[in-house]
C-alpha cells in the first residue's frame, strides 16, 4: 500500500528544513511532483525555491527531512545520489567550465563509456548523435564561453540530460533569454514531457508559469503555500496573491501599475515626457574601444531628457555594461561625444562627471556598490566627501553620521546604527541606501542598472517610485533591465541593445514582439 | 653540441618533473608555490637514505613518502584549515629549506654537503654523449605524454579542470573538489620526489643545502609559461634551463670579460621574462573559475 502510494511521485520531499546560520532558507516542505508533467515552482526572491532545487539535486543537505525519488529513498546532500536516481538540475547561472568545448562538457559529468582515454575525434562522435536527438545546434568544438547564451543553456540542459535524467530541475530558466529564446525552451521542454520526464521549471514570472506549466507550487518564506495545483485551477490574481502573500507594510502601498508588472500582464501606460525638454545626458556615434570587460559600443547614438525615464532592453551581456562604464568616465572612448548637461563630458573624469549631477546605481550592488566592510555612513558619505573637492580636508564624522541617518530615514531604511556594517543589511535595504546616495538634490542624470534584481516586491516597488519621483523632480533617468516587464511599466522609451550597438527604439505602448525581435536581431 | 643538449637535459629534467607536479595542482585550482620545498625534501631524503642504507630503491621510496607525506600537509592547511593556498605553498617551501638544513645538520654535525656512493642508473655506453644521463631523463618525456593524456584525453582530467576552472560546475556532476584537489597534489608529490631525486642522485651524487636554488620556482614560472598545458609547461621548462646552459657555456667562452654572476641570474630573467610574456601573449585578465565559486550561495 505504501508503495504504491509512494510511486505516485517522482520527486517528492517530506518535512524539509534547510537553514543557513540563522536564516531559515525551507521550513518543513512536503510536496510531491506526479512524474511526466512540467512543475512550476514560483516565489518571490528569497522565497526559497533555489534552495529547494538545489536540496533536490543533492547539493545542499537539509537539517531535517527526506527525499524520495521515484519512490525510492535517497541520501539527501550527495550529489550522486539524487543523479543516480535520475534528477539533474540546470543552474540559473550556468555551471559549465567556460574554457571547455561542447564535447568536453558532455564528457565531464558522464558516467557512461567507462573512464579509459579518448581522442579528440572519439568524444565528438560520442556526443553527437546526443546532441542531434535534442535538437541542440552548437558545434561540438566550440568552447562554452564563445557561446550565445541560449545555446549555453541549450549545452547545459543537453549536459543534465548525458545520464538518463527522469527528473529535470531548471532554476529560473528564462532569466537569461529573450522572448524567442523562451518559446524555443518551452518547446524543448514540452518535447521533453512527451519522452515522459518530468520537468521542474524554477520561475517568478506568473505569465511564463501560465504558459507551460501543468501544476504550480508556490513557495513563500521558505513554506510552502501552495503544493502542485493544476495550473487550469488558479489564475494569475490568485497566484499573485499567493507569492506576495499577506501584505507586508511597503507591499501594502502596491500600486495597480506595479503588481500588474509583477504579474507581467502588461500594465497601460502614463504619458510621454514632454518633448520639448533638454537632454540631460546624450551620446552621440560613441563607440569604445574593445577591452576584456564585454562588447565594446558601436556608434551609439542616445539622449536622455530631463524628466523622462529611458528603458534599455536587451538579452545581457550585449553591451549594457559598456554603455554605463562610457557614461560613467570608465571605458575607454574611441570617437564620438558624450554631452552631459549641455556640456561636453567625453573627456571629463568620472568626478568631474558626478559633480555635473551623474548619478549611478550600479550593476552590482554589493561590490560596485557598496564597500559591505563599511559602515553606512562611510556608505552614504562618499557622494558629499568626493565633491566638496579638497583631498586633504578635514572631515566631521558626527556631522556625516547625522546627515547620514537623517536621509536613510528619509528613504526608509530599516537600520539600527549608521555604525552598522552595509554587509548587514538585507538587499533592499542595501539598495536603499544606494539611493539615498545617488537621488540627491544636485543630481540630474540617473543611470539605475538592474536596481531590482534580487529584490522582494516590496523594496522593487520602492524602488520604481523612487525612479518617477526623480523623473517628476526633472532628473533623466537611464535604466538598464532584463526585465521587459518592469522597463515596459516604467520607461517613457525603450531603446534596445545589441551587440553593442542600439537595435531600435520603441514608443509606447510596447511590443513585446517586436522588441523580442529586436533583442535576438531577427529582421524584421 | 651533444654536450650542450646532454647539459640541457641535465638540467632541464628536474624541473621538468616538478613542473608536471605544478600543472597537476594549477588543473585543480591551486597555485603551488610549495614545488621547491618538495623538491628538496625529495632530494635531500634520497641522498640520505640511499647514502644511509646503501639502496637506491629505499632512498627513492623514501624520497617519495617524505614527498607525498608534505603533499598531504599542504592539502590539508588548504582546503580543512582554509588557509590561503599561496601562503601555504610558501611555507611548505620555507618548510622544506628549512627542515633539510636541520635534518643534514642533525646527521652530519655541520656539514652542508652530504655525498652519496650510489646514483641514479645511467643510460651507459650506447647513448654515446649522453651516456652519463640518468634513466629518469629517458622517462621524461613518457612522462610528460602520460601526463598530458590523463589531463586532456580522459574524464578524470577534464573533472580536474572542472574542480580548477568552475568548482560549482564539478559539485553539480557529484565531483568534490577537495579531494580531486588531493589526488592532484599527491600525485605531484612523487613527481617533486623524482624531480629531487634526479636533481640530486642523477649526476651530481650529493645533497647540499639549498641546493634546489629556486629551480621550484622556476617550475612554478613553467606552468604559467605554459598556461597549464603539460607539454607547454615541460617546453618552458626546458627553454629555461636552455637559457641556463648558454649562460654556463658563456662564461666558458667569454672569460671574466662579463661578471660571472650576471650570466648565472639569467635563467631566473629569462622566467620573469617569460611570464611577462606569457601573460602578454594571452591577452592577461582572464577571470578565473574562482569567482564562480563565490556565486555558490
Amino acid at each position: 500500500m505504501q508503495r504504491a502510494e509512494a510511486a505516485e511521485y517522482a520527486l517528492e520531499c517530506q518535512g524539509v528544513t534547510v537553514s543557513f546560520g540563522a536564516v531559515m532558507a525551507l521550513r518543513e516542505v512536503s510536496v510531491g511532483f506526479p512524474p511526466g508533467r512540467i512543475h512550476a515552482v514560483v516565489g518571490q526572491n528569497g522565497a526559497g525555491k533555489t534552495t529547494f532545487a538545489r536540496v533536490a539535486a543533492g547539493l545542499v543537505r537539509p537539517a531535517a527531512g527526506t527525499l524520495r525519488i521515484a519512490g525510492r529513498e535517497v541520501t539527501t546532500g550527495a550529489v550522486n545520489a539524487a543523479r543516480g536516481a535520475g534528477v539533474e538540475l540546470v543552474h540559473q547561472s550556468f555551471a559549465l567550465p567556460p574554457s571547455f568545448t561542447v564535447a568536453e562538457a558532455m564528457e565531464f559529468g558522464s558516467t557512461r563509456h567507462g573512464r579509459a582515454p579518448f581522442t579528440r575525434a572519439g568524444l565528438e562522435a560520442r556526443w553527437r548523435g546526443h546532441l542531434d536527438s535534442l535538437g541542440v545546434t552548437a558545434r561540438l568544438r566550440e568552447r562554452v564561453r564563445d557561446l550565445p547564451v541560449e545555446s549555453q543553456q541549450a549545452v547545459e540542459i543537453a549536459r543534465a540530460l548525458v545520464t538518463d535524467a527522469r527528473v529535470l530541475i531548471l532554476d529560473e530558466p528564462t532569466a537569461v533569454l529573450a522572448p524567442a529564446g523562451i518559446a524555443t525552451l518551452f518547446r524543448r521542454l514540452a518535447g521533453l514531457r512527451a519522452s515522459g520526464v518530468t520537468v521542474i521549471l524554477i520561475l517568478h514570472k506568473i505569465r511564463e508559469v501560465l504558459e507551460i506549466a501543468d501544476t504550480v507550487t508556490v513557495l513563500r518564506g521558505g513554506r510552502l503555500i501552495e503544493g502542485t495545483v493544476a495550473a487550469r485551477d488558479i489564475d494569475a490574481q490568485h497566484l499573485a496573491a499567493a507569492i506576495i502573500g499577506s501584505a507586508p507594510p511597503e507591499a501594502a502601498t502596491l500600486s495597480e501599475d506595479d503588481r500588474a508588472a509583477l504579474v507581467g500582464a502588461g500594465a497601460g501606460h502614463a504619458a510621454g515626457a514632454t518633448i520639448a525638454a533638454p537632454a540631460v545626458l546624450a551620446l552621440a556615434d560613441v563607440s569604445t574601444r574593445p577591452d576584456p570587460e564585454g562588447p565594446a559600443l558601436d556608434n551609439v547614438s542616445l539622449a536622455v531628457r530631463a524628466g523622462e525615464i529611458v528603458g534599455v532592453a536587451g538579452v545581457e551581456g550585449n553591451g549594457q555594461r559598456t554603455l554605463v562604464r562610457a557614461c560613467a568616465g570608465l571605458a575607454d572612448v574611441q570617437q564620438g561625444t558624450i554631452t552631459l548637461a549641455g556640456r561636453a563630458a567625453t573627456q571629463a573624469a568620472p568626478l568631474a562627471r558626478r559633480a555635473a549631477g551623474l548619478r549611478i546605481i550600479p550593476f552590482e550592488r554589493n561590490s560596485e556598490g557598496l564597500s559591505l566592510s563599511s559602515t553606512l555612513w562611510e556608505n552614504w558619505a562618499v557622494r558629499p566627501l568626493l565633491l566638496a573637492g579638497r583631498l586633504l580636508a578635514l572631515i566631521d564624522p558626527a556631522r556625516l553620521r547625522a546627515q547620514c541617518d537623517a536621509s536613510l530615514r528619509h528613504w526608509d531604511v530599516r537600520f539600527t546604527t549608521t555604525e552598522q556594517t552595509a554587509g548587514s543589511l538585507s538587499g533592499g535595504n542595501a539598495q536603499k541606501v544606494i539611493l539615498a546616495r545617488e537621488i540627491d538634490a544636485s543630481a540630474k542624470v540617473v543611470i539605475a542598472a538592474q536596481p531590482t534584481r534580487g529584490l522582494d516586491v516590496g523594496a522593487t516597488a520602492f524602488v520604481w517610485r523612487a525612479l518617477r519621483e526623480a523623473r517628476g523632480r526633472g532628473c533623466g533617468v537611464l535604466l538598464i533591465s532584463s526585465d521587459l516587464d518592469e522597463l515596459f511599466d516604467i520607461s517613457d522609451r525603450i531603446v534596445v541593445m545589441l551587440s553593442g550597438r542600439i537595435a531600435g527604439e520603441f514608443a509606447p505602448p510596447y511590443s513585446l514582439d517586436a522588441i523580442g525581435r529586436a533583442m535576438t536581431g531577427v529582421a524584421r | 653540441m651533444n654536450d650542450l643538449i646532454a647539459l640541457i637535459l641535465g638540467s632541464g629534467t628536474p624541473l621538468v618533473y616538478a613542473a608536471m607536479a605544478g600543472v597537476l595542482a594549477q588543473r585543480a585550482g591551486i597555485w603551488h608555490l610549495g614545488l621547491e620545498g618538495l623538491m628538496i625534501a625529495g632530494a635531500c631524503a634520497a641522498v640520505l637514505v640511499t647514502s644511509a642504507a646503501g639502496s637506491l630503491l629505499a632512498g627513492l621510496g623514501v624520497a617519495i613518502a617524505v614527498c607525498v607525506l608534505g603533499s598531504a600537509l599542504l592539502w590539508v592547511v588548504i582546503e580543512k584549515l582554509k588557509a590561503n593556498p599561496i601562503i601555504a605553498g610558501l611555507g611548505l617551501t620555507g618548510l622544506g629549506l628549512g627542515g633539510t638544513d636541520l635534518a643534514v645538520q642533525a646527521v652530519f654535525d655541520s656539514e652542508a654537503t652530504v655525498r652519496s656512493e650510489i646514483g641514479l642508473p645511467r643510460l651507459g655506453a650506447a647513448f654515446g654523449p649522453y651516456a652519463h644521463l640518468s634513466v629518469l631523463v629517458l622517462a621524461m618525456p613518457v612522462v610528460v605524454f602520460a601526463l598530458w593524456v590523463l589531463l586532456r584525453r580522459t574524464r578524470f582530467g577534464l573533472q580536474l579542470a572542472a574542480c580548477g576552472e568552475h568548482p560549482f560546475a564539478a559539485r553539480s556532476v557529484g565531483v568534490s573538489p577537495p579531494r580531486m584537489r588531493l589526488v592532484a597534489l599527491l600525485l605531484g608529490g612523487v613527481l617533486c620526489a623524482l624531480a629531487g631525486a634526479e636533481l640530486a642522485l642523477g649526476s651530481l651524487q650529493l645533497f647540499s643545502v639549498g641546493m634546489t636554488a629556486g629551480r621550484g620556482f622556476m617550475a612554478f614560472a613553467a606552468v604559467i609559461f605554459g598556461a597549464g598545458h603539460p607539454v607547454g609547461a615541460a617546453f618552458a621548462a626546458l627553454f629555461f634551463s636552455v637559457v641556463e646552459a648558454l649562460g654556463i657555456k658563456a662564461q666558458l667562452l667569454l672569460g671574466n670579460a662579463l661578471p660571472p654572476d650576471l650570466l648565472l641570474a639569467l635563467p631566473y630573467a629569462a622566467t620573469v621574462a617569460g611570464v611577462w610574456l606569457s601573460g602578454r601573449l594571452r591577452g592577461g585578465g582572464q577571470s578565473s573559475g574562482a569567482f564562480a565559486e563565490l556565486r555558490d550561495y
